[in-house]
């Protein structure tokens, strides 16, 4: 079943087209790679899509529903969750406060309740101490928090912006395993952002490819990391 | 000092606040008057701050409190007792109204309007003199709440000043705790999460209006008198923020613990120095805001938490 759909999405910051005519699908229980050299509109497309920035053009549907011009808060309530690449925690809440916000406000749990499914997730996500400052958390706690947090909304659709930058390659592995139960168990439409294309082959059945802002190539990763444009896009943009 | 020497402190303030009014004279209970609707009041700046929103506009709202208040006792002929719930009601309308354009507004931007607009408050009822009385002001002919009864009125504002810590209780309390720490922390991921912004924003500024236009309603019906330039005074403005300063943001004891130290310092310099007085307290708000951005409060707090504080 599709899950999510852009019909010719388009973002233009003022002479820029961050964004241009991008047209794909997500199905239930798939992740997906969202590839492309620095700067192809990567983060954009996933600003364009959890509603934190409106479109120029085109359109957005959510399990049929068009969502294009609904708030971020409202998208968060149906089931579209993310994480951030510039990381942002709320540091003025603890770590488990921090995954609370989803359970309250875009499932609007008690406060009792809430606390109960963000220890949960916490504990699904092998995070301890949870009444600790966000301040004393490491790299990988982070990231952790970061995914618990975009769990907390309970969502049907998640978007992972390189959750794993930044972190060594036995946490990366950690968090892929964990990535791949969440998204199983969750029956969740995942796309995934990340520059390391050893964890794209890992973790996902399918990949799209931006390249300022279009969208270039889609399939299997096997097939796109061999496609010619791909690969000349890459060489070009500077980042192999 | 740690938590139950806070938990002490609020508990022996809280019986002095009871008791006072059996033994204390007339000038004791109005200083006392003074320092409690300070108190309210910055508490009720203090709650809307938990958002990240710094407003200016304390006065302002004191200003529509009062004045509501007092207009519906001498034009409408409404009960005393009725025109303090009903400035809090008046303030809350007209904060909902105002809200829905200037919530739009963060920062800097946010306080200036809120500061342009008390004065246009001002202005208006300076202006409107049939209805308001102009610059002279308004008079309540029937004479001071409760005849003018000095422990009475402290019961008064003592009332009106639970208010405040009840409100400013189920905030810390309640989601809307969670709502307003992660707006001010960061809109964009408070969005992600599902939080309406500009509800919960509104939310914070309609109840924080009302208790404001409450204590302007209390303030007026003590005074049975009103005047633009008594009533908008910048004085309910700089005064609560100050206070909040030093006992600390974010929290319902800081106001309390800088209204008090404040207060009191305050009016004991007005005894010392009845000229400079307002030079030296200026003085201290100065370097409150310099070398304790955190307040007193952080004082209060245990030492592996006053570091956390501090970077916060
Ligand atoms: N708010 C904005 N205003 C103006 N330009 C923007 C804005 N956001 C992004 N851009 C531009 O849009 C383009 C796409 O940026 P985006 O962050 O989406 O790329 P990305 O694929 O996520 O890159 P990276 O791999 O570096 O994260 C860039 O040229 C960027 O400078
Ligand atoms: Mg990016």
């Amino acid at each position: 079943m599709i899950k999510l759909r852009t019909t010719n999405l388009t973002k233009r910051f003022m002479g820029l087209v961050a964004v241009n005519n991008v047209s794909f699908s997500m199905e239930e229980g798939e992740i997906l790679g969202i590839i492309g050299p620095n700067g192809a509109g990567k983060t954009t497309f996933i600003n364009l899509i959890s509603g934190i920035i409106m479109p120029s053009e085109g359109r957005i549907e959510y399990k049929g529903q068009d969502i294009t011009w609904m708030p971020a808060h409202e998208r968060a309530r149906i089931g579209i969750a993310r994480t951030y690449q510039l990381i942002h925690p709320l540091e003025n809440l603890t770590l488990i406060e921090n995954v609370m916000v989803g359970s309250i406000f875009a499932r609007g749990h008690s406060l009792k309740e809430g606390r109960r499914r963000a220890e949960n997730l916490c504990h699904e996500l092998g995070l301890t101490d949870l009444e600790r400052d966000t301040s004393r958390l490491t790299i990988l706690e982070v990231k952790k928090m970061e995914i618990a947090r975009a769990l907390a909304n309970e969502p049907e659709v998640l978007f992972l912006d390189e959750v794993m930058a930044g972190l060594n390659s036995d946490e990366t592995k950690e968090l892929i395993a964990m990535v791949q139960k969440i998204a199983r168990e969750k029956n969740l439409a995942v796309g995934v952002v990340e520059h390391v294309m050893g964890v794209i082959r890992e973790l996902t059945h399918r990949v799209i490819v931006l390249e300022a802002g279009e969208l270039i190539a889609e399939g299997k990763y096997e097939e796109v990391s061999r496609n010619p444009r791909v690969i000349e896009a890459y060489l070009g943009g500077g980042a192999a | 000092m740690n938590r139950t020497l806070v938990r002490i402190l609020l508990i022996l303030i809280a019986v002095a606040a009871v008791a006072l009014p059996a033994f204390a004279g007339d000038y004791p209970l109005q200083v006392a008057r003074n320092i409690m609707l300070y108190m309210a009041l910055a508490i009720s700046w203090d709650m809307l701050l938990r958002s990240g929103q710094i407003s200016f506009g304390i006065a302002g709202l004191f200003g529509i409190g009062a004045y509501a208040a007092i207009l519906g006792v001498v034009r409408a002929g409404m009960p005393t007792w009725l025109s303090i719930p009903f400035a809090a009601v008046f303030a809350a309308l007209v904060a909902f109204l105002i809200g829905f354009v200037i919530l739009r507004l963060r920062a800097m931007y946010f306080s200036i309007v809120t500061l342009a607009l008390g004065e246009i408050f001002r202005i208006i009822v300076h202006n409107l003199h049939d209805f308001t009385g102009g610059p002279e002001g308004v008079v309540m002919q029937q004479g001071v709440m409760f005849g003018g009864n000095a422990s009475k009125l402290y019961w008064l504002v003592l009332a009106g000043l639970l208010v405040a810590i009840a409100a400013s209780y189920w905030f810390e309390k309640s989601r809307i705790h969670f709502a307003l720490t992660a707006i001010r922390n960061n809109e964009i991921s408070a969005k992600s999460s599902g939080v309406d912004i500009f509800r919960w924003l509104l939310l914070a500024f309609v109840v924080t209006s009302a208790i404001q236009g409450m204590l302007g309603g209390i303030f007026v019906m003590s005074y049975g008198f009103a005047a633009p330039d008594v009533v908008f005074s910048a004085d309910f403005t700089l005064l609560p923020l100050a206070m909040a300063l030093l006992g600390g943001v974010y929290s319902t004891r800081g106001p309390i613990f800088g209204a008090i130290l404040l207060g009191l310092v305050a009016e004991w310099l007005k005894l010392k120095i009845p000229y400079g007085h307002l030079v030296v307290y200026g003085i201290m708000i100065i370097i409150v805001i310099l070398f304790m951005p955190q307040g007193l409060k952080n004082l209060l707090k245990p030492a592996a938490k006053r570091a956390e504080g501090r970077s916060a």
